[in-house]
């Protein structure tokens, strides 16, 4: 049974080292060492305490990219994650300077995250026409509005009392905390998209959603718990991002979504639906991430960082295509 | 009895008509701030509007051809930063300072960007949203480098500057739409844009060249963003590597508001430059009747989702209409 992906699917999977290594994946995964080798070649201070002790302000983002992850292969798209890191990250930093307990700070950062996903869910599955983009949109300009209105003239708030958001930016030896939180989510967001019934669902779903909705999926369900999840983890990245930075402003996560998407097509997650998994998602993300650490370290134009995530991403896609009507040709050369 | 009838089909043009219906938007729109701030009617700031919000509506128009074919391109502002900085360090390290080479330097470097955008789509078969994304990066990116993160500042751009406090943008302004509403009406290329949007596979069938068409569209969508460039490099009479970032939302909020379909194949010149021009009245208006420019953004996108979502409910109850009219 050959899905919208042209992928095949047997009952039991064949998995030899070969086809391991070949696939995105695996060249995903050689990428990586060959990064990290590259690294530490070109800059003195890339050792893993270092690395370790950079990471936490990249590392918010990575939160974000299971659910998108989720989001790209019902074929759907979310822009306005960003501005729901930046309405909650300014929520919990009112919350926190108030002075009542940390623990309702980080619970309104993610309260809020989780409404304003739920907002999305609701509007996109009541009115089941309107593209995910355009509702999106209005969503991301509404959100950051928001947030700019709460923030005042000023346009920033920062934190009186960082004592307890230090301690969720604390280390357990050399390796901070959100690192295990972000191992721990994405473990459970891969084993969910694997191994449940509700992974195949989305995958059914992004295949071709019609088929799915005749075969029993509720569809509409599906993307409002998934928009609901994505609004969660929004939430919670604005939360470890207060705990980074202190503070929150009006430029807080622009952007976000972006990079977002750029990790998990990078991952061979394809935005149409249907195609794609969380390794090669994680994988692209961590070479990103330890991308703009190097870059950071040798003092080169961060911007830079820019140039070469634009370049792979438009690489990563093109990959496929190119291979695809390569393999087509030598099909058509041997039917000839 | 007549003249019922003769309203009834009055108000039926206006409810099928989108450009009907966003005019009748835009003059309420009028009507309201000018009654609750009188000074909002003058020709100062009516000039106004118009110059700070050129940039948006003629890249609005590329963005039209590009929603057409049922793409999109997120990577305009991009461009216009490359373009804008490109031209802005020519003045800065005295290499060039004629305002019409730089004009024709900004748009031809706004052509490569869009053309390579359009042949990736098309030859490479890349879902537009990714491959504009990537480009987003590498031009926003190369912005940075170039002028490794520093400003063309008012004085570098000194000459260059006057064009935009001329009645330059006006006049390319006017001309831009001219040449759009006569292309998108009346020529083979407009059609064969509408042909492509509706259905690629039908117009393929029909002979037309659906992967130059898409090249074309993008490489003007290009055009536009560099002359927007240069134009954001007059009016604002400075150059930074970050300027109108984020801005190309705005272009497509335009577009969506004009009546403009997201999935292709439906929308016209008319109705993006109302729609973008809603966008900007509502901007200008705010702090004229007393609310804080702070909440410009919020409105601007509840008016987006009202607007979308408007049109939903409109077409259920259409197509409602419709099916109850068969029964009987």
């Amino acid at each position: 049974m050959a899905g919208k992906s042209g992928r095949t699917i047997q009952s039991v999977q064949k998995n030899s080292l070969k086809s391991t290594l070949l696939s995105w994946e695996g060249a995903l995964a050689i990428l990586f060492i060959a990064l990290n080798i590259f690294n530490s070649i070109i800059s003195p201070s890339y050792t893993v305490t270092n690395v370790l002790r950079e990471m936490p302000k990249y590392l918010c983002e990575i939160f974000m990219l299971f659910p998108m992850a989720y989001i790209l292969i019902l074929g759907d798209i979310d822009i306005s994650v960003g501005s729901i890191v930046c309405l909650s990250a300014t929520m919990g930093c009112f919350v926190c300077n108030t002075g009542l307990p940390v623990g309702l700070s980080f619970l309104t950062c993610l309260a809020v995250g989780t409404l304003c996903g739920l907002l999305n869910g609701i509007i996109l599955t009541t009115f089941t026409e309107l593209p995910a983009m355009i509702v999106t949109l209005g969503t991301q300009i509404i959100f950051r509005g928001i947030a700019e209105i709460t923030l005042g003239s000023g346009g920033s708030v920062s934190l009186k009392n960082t004592a307890g958001y230090n301690a969720i930016a604390g280390k357990v030896g050399i390796v901070p905390i959100v690192f295990f939180l972000v191992i721990i989510a994405a473990v459970i967001f891969t084993v969910i998209l694997a191994k449940t019934t509700f992974g195949r669902k989305l995958y059914a779903i992004g295949s071709n959603r019609t088929a799915a909705h005749y075969a029993g999926i509720n569809v509409q369900k599906c993307r409002l718990i998934v928009y609901t999840i994505m609004g969660l983890m929004a939430g919670l990245c604005g939360m470890f991002l207060t705990s980074a930075l202190f503070g929150a402003n009006t430029t807080t996560g622009q952007n976000f979504e972006m990079d977002v998407i750029a990790m998990a097509v990078f991952g061979g997650i394809a935005t149409t639906g249907g195609k794609g998994n969380l390794i090669g998602g994680i994988i692209s993300a961590f070479i990103i991430v330890l991308l703009r650490i190097a870059l950071g370290q040798i003092n080169l134009n961060s911007q830079l960082i820019l140039v070469i995530i634009g370049a792979l991403l438009i690489i990563a896609v093109l990959i496929p295509g190119i291979s695809s009507s390569f393999k087509a040709k030598q099909k058509m050369k041997a039917v000839e | 009895m007549n003249s019922k009838t003769q309203k009834k089909s009055i108000w039926k043009t206006i409810g099928k008509s989108r450009e009907a219906s966003l005019v009748l938007v835009l003059i309420v729109l009028c009507v309201v701030v000018t009654i609750m701030n009188p000074t909002f009617m003058s020709i100062k700031n009516i000039g106004e509007i118009f110059r700070n919000n050129s940039l948006t509506m003629i890249m609005a128009l590329g963005m039209l051809c590009v929603l057409l074919t049922g793409g999109i391109d997120i990577s305009i502002t991009s461009t216009l930063a490359f373009a804008g900085m490109t031209i802005g360090l020519l003045q800065k390290y005295d290499i060039l300072h004629n305002t019409f080479l730089l004009f024709v330097i900004a748009m031809a470097i706004g052509i490569g960007c869009g053309v390579l955008n359009g042949i990736i789509i098309s030859r490479g078969k890349v879902t537009p949203i990714i491959c504009t994304m990537g480009f987003m990066y590498i031009w926003r990116g190369l912005a940075y480098v170039i002028s490794n993160s520093s400003w063309a500042s008012g004085a570098d751009v000194a000459g260059y500057s006057d064009f935009g406090q001329s009645a330059g943008p006006y006049v390319i302004l006017v001309v831009v739409y001219v040449i759009f509403f006569i292309m998108m009406k009346w020529t083979k290329f407009g059609r064969k844009i509408y042909a492509v949007g509706s259905n690629a596979e039908a117009a393929r069938i029909s002979g037309i060249n659906v992967n130059n068409t898409l090249t074309a569209v993008y490489g003007i969508m290009g055009l536009l963003a560099g002359l927007a460039g240069a134009l954001s490099v007059s009016v604002y009479a400075s150059a930074q590597p970050n300027m109108q970032y984020g801005k190309e939302m705005d272009v497509i909020a335009a577009c969506v508001i004009g009546g403009v379909s997201m999935s292709g194949g439906r929308g016209s010149v008319v109705g993006t430059f109302i729609g973008a021009l809603i966008m900007a009245i509502i901007a200008k208006a705010l702090p004229l009747i007393g609310i804080d420019s702070i909440a410009q953004n919020t409105i601007k996108g509840v008016i987006i989702l009202v607007v979308v979502i408007l049109n939903v409910v409109t077409q259920r109850m259409m197509d409602k209409q419709n099916l109850e009219r068969r029964a009987m």
